[in-house]
């Protein structure tokens, strides 16, 4: 028998949430313009390709998102905690020691935050998506999630925060598995002038998402 | 620098997006060499000894080795040639290069051309393209486009530093209105009119605090600039003059703008709390080692013009303040206009990457040339009056970002 020199994990079988009509096409030539006047031609090309994203050591991050918890990591030496994890120590006095994975309390605290009125192709639909960075208790660093269950406009720097999972069943270990809401004893302050600009802005935003296919 | 690196010429190609956006890219490339010929009758391609090819996205043209398609139509073959990357700042990360290349000894005339084809695909897509920059794992699916990450930075650094919107659309109309005057630009090409304060506080809502108008522009160019040693400057002796790269810095933040608050690699530089979301660190970091080159203490009055990666109205006031030059008030700095055509160093005068385009590649190429062009006095030439020309300017400054200030690298440039 041949020897083997690297391991290979045991995958199960893969759980799939393909929507219908998502295909790879490879590539093809789907079209063509001509501009007789310029003597010019445009063609249109179409290329779709599925990717496996390998999470390798980051993946107890992911694998706890499926289980409704946050992850992060800490480094032993200096103690420094990440949510998103490093799986090295940042600090080049730590030579890249390997960080332990710990369980972290879903409160978090808004460091900074926006309101997006357009997004990518696959998120115009979900606009107008308040984007906070909430920095988890005890963490050193801000993650990027998504605000739900405020009025944009009422959206406040340093309000506390909690990060509310999507039912098991719909979760796909990523990071929109989860997203923040204001924790519960929280209460926005009154309106105010800059309130006033953000709602005046974000309204025509609502209105132009009821327009989208 | 002990042998000194020099700018001889360059040129860029109309910069376009959509309908008015047509050419291949090895017939933009010819056009802009072939433009910096006519501009330096001696320069033959025959001394070209290195290519550097500046190109962010393989995504847009769907096509890997892109340069290759370029170097060879040029008649390049045997040329050595190779491709920089690094997000918004590949322009600035392959003149690094080139002047690296000829500084070391190795080479004496080194080519770079920048492109992008961010047409090639819908707009909305375009700016998803672009995110696949930001960290995917972490990022993207929350954010979905740069201008967002962006927003949520800006917020912050304006609160902090009392800046109002109506201070950073000043930025954005300067930009788009010094572009009227440079019929290269995209903005006078295709949208074609003068902006106002109100315009740009009236268009729709990006991310706030971000408008349409306080946005860059997505765009198809190309753009060439000629590096060489001292030697050969003074051989071609072109007419309009040459520069020397006096300063250059290249410096590096973390790609996850969440991930500053702390990071010891900064800490150690600069002390805690530094640059948490709001500053350019990376800025900050290039500047003060191009300046300590070129010898720049007040950068205010040593520096005459600027070209520099306004991605955002609110990036360029926030550049302002990592250069150095805006002092403790930032928003009187920004409303005394001193970085406007009539202040004490203007900003932009070619129209950035809000007015002449933001074709990434070709970018930090784009705010060399112009750059160039302001300190050889062929701006009248180039553009379509002298309206844009920073007079006297002896000292310009180059600006390319990336990511969300991820790499940024800074040129300081003198008149020989």
């Amino acid at each position: 028998m041949k020897k083997k020199y690297a391991r290979k994990p045991q995958f199960q079988s893969p759980v799939t949430y393909r929507p219908v009509g998502v295909t790879e096409t490879g590539l093809a030539f789907v079209g063509h313009e001509i501009s007789p006047q310029d003597n010019l031609i445009n063609q249109f090309l179409h290329y779709d390709q599925l990717y496996t994203i390998r999470q390798g050591r980051n993946s107890p991050f992911f694998l706890g998102l499926l289980e409704g918890k946050i992850r992060g990591t800490r480094c032993p030496q200096c103690g420094d905690l990440w949510v998103p994890p490093r799986i090295h120590c940042w600090n080049l006095d730590c030579n890249l020691k390997e960080t332990e994975w710990v369980d972290v309390p879903p409160t978090a605290r808004l460091h900074t935050w926006t309101v997006a009125g357009w997004s990518g192709r696959s998120s115009l639909k979900r606009l107008p998506i308040v984007l906070v960075y909430a920095v988890f208790t005890g963490s050193n660093v801000a993650i990027a999630n998504e605000l739900r269950g405020v009025d944009p406009w009422h959206v406040e720097f340093d309000m506390p925060l909690t990060a509310t999972f999507i039912p098991p069943g719909e979760r796909k270990g990523i990071i929109t598995d989860f997203y923040f809401v204001p924790q519960k004893d929280w209460k926005p302050s009154s309106m105010n002038p800059e309130k006033e600009r953000i709602k005046k802005l974000v309204q025509p935003v609502y209105d132009w998402v009821k327009t989208l296919k | 620098m002990t042998r000194k690196v020099c700018i001889i010429g360059g040129a860029t190609t109309p910069f376009d997006y959509g309908a008015t956006g047509f050419e291949s890219i090895e017939g933009g490339a010819a056009a802009c060499v072939k433009e910096t010929m006519e501009d330096i009758p001696e320069f033959r391609l025959r001394d070209i000894d290195l290519m550097v090819y500046s190109h962010f996205s393989v995504h847009f043209g769907h096509q890997l080795s892109s340069e290759w398609i370029i170097h060879d139509h040029l008649g390049l073959v045997g040329i050595p040639h190779y491709r920089v990357e690094n997000g918004g700042n590949t322009g600035g990360s392959a003149l690094y290069a080139a002047a690296l290349a000829v500084l070391s000894g190795q080479h004496d005339v080194v080519g770079v051309i920048g492109w992008e084809t961010m047409d090639s695909v819908s707009q909305s897509q375009g700016s998803e393209f672009i995110a696949l920059a930001s960290d995917t794992r972490y990022e993207l699916l929350v954010g979905g486009i740069y201008p967002i990450y962006y927003a949520a930075m800006a917020h912050k650094w304006m609160k902090e530093n009392k800046v109002t919107e109506e201070d950073v659309a000043h930025i954005a109309v300067k930009n788009r209105n010094n572009a009227m005057d440079n019929p290269k630009a995209q903005w006078y090409r295709n949208e074609h009119r003068y902006l106002t304060i109100d315009d740009v506080l009236s268009s729709r809502l990006i991310s706030y605090p971000l408008k349409k108008y306080d946005c860059c522009l997505m765009t198809r160019g190309v753009a060439f600039v000629l590096v060489c040693s001292e030697d050969y400057a003074r051989k071609v002796n072109p007419p309009q003059g040459y520069v020397t790269i006096d300063g250059m810095g290249l410096s590096s933040c973390t790609i996850r703008a969440g991930d500053r608050l702390t990071f010891p690699g900064w800490t150690e530089r600069y002390g805690p709390g530094y640059p948490d979301m709001t500053e350019f660190a990376a800025c900050r970091h290039s500047a003060e080692k191009a300046y300590k080159m070129a010898n720049i203490t007040n950068p205010l009055r040593d520096i005459h013009v600027g070209e520099i990666h306004d991605a955002f109205s609110t990036s360029e006031a926030q550049i302002y303040k990592a250069l150095g030059i805006t002092g403790d008030d930032v928003a009187m700095f920004l409303r005394d206009k001193q970085t406007h055509l009539e202040g004490e160093l203007p900003m932009n005068p070619g129209g950035g990457l809000m007015g002449y385009g933001h074709p990434v590649g070709a970018t930090g190429i784009m705010s060399t040339v112009e750059c160039f062009y302001q300190l050889t006095d062929m701006i009248p030439r180039k553009h379509e009056s002298s309206k844009t020309q920073v007079p006297d300017a002896e000292c310009g400054l180059v600006n390319s970002h990336a990511g969300t200030g991820t790499s940024i690298s800074n040129f300081i440039l003198r008149r020989a």
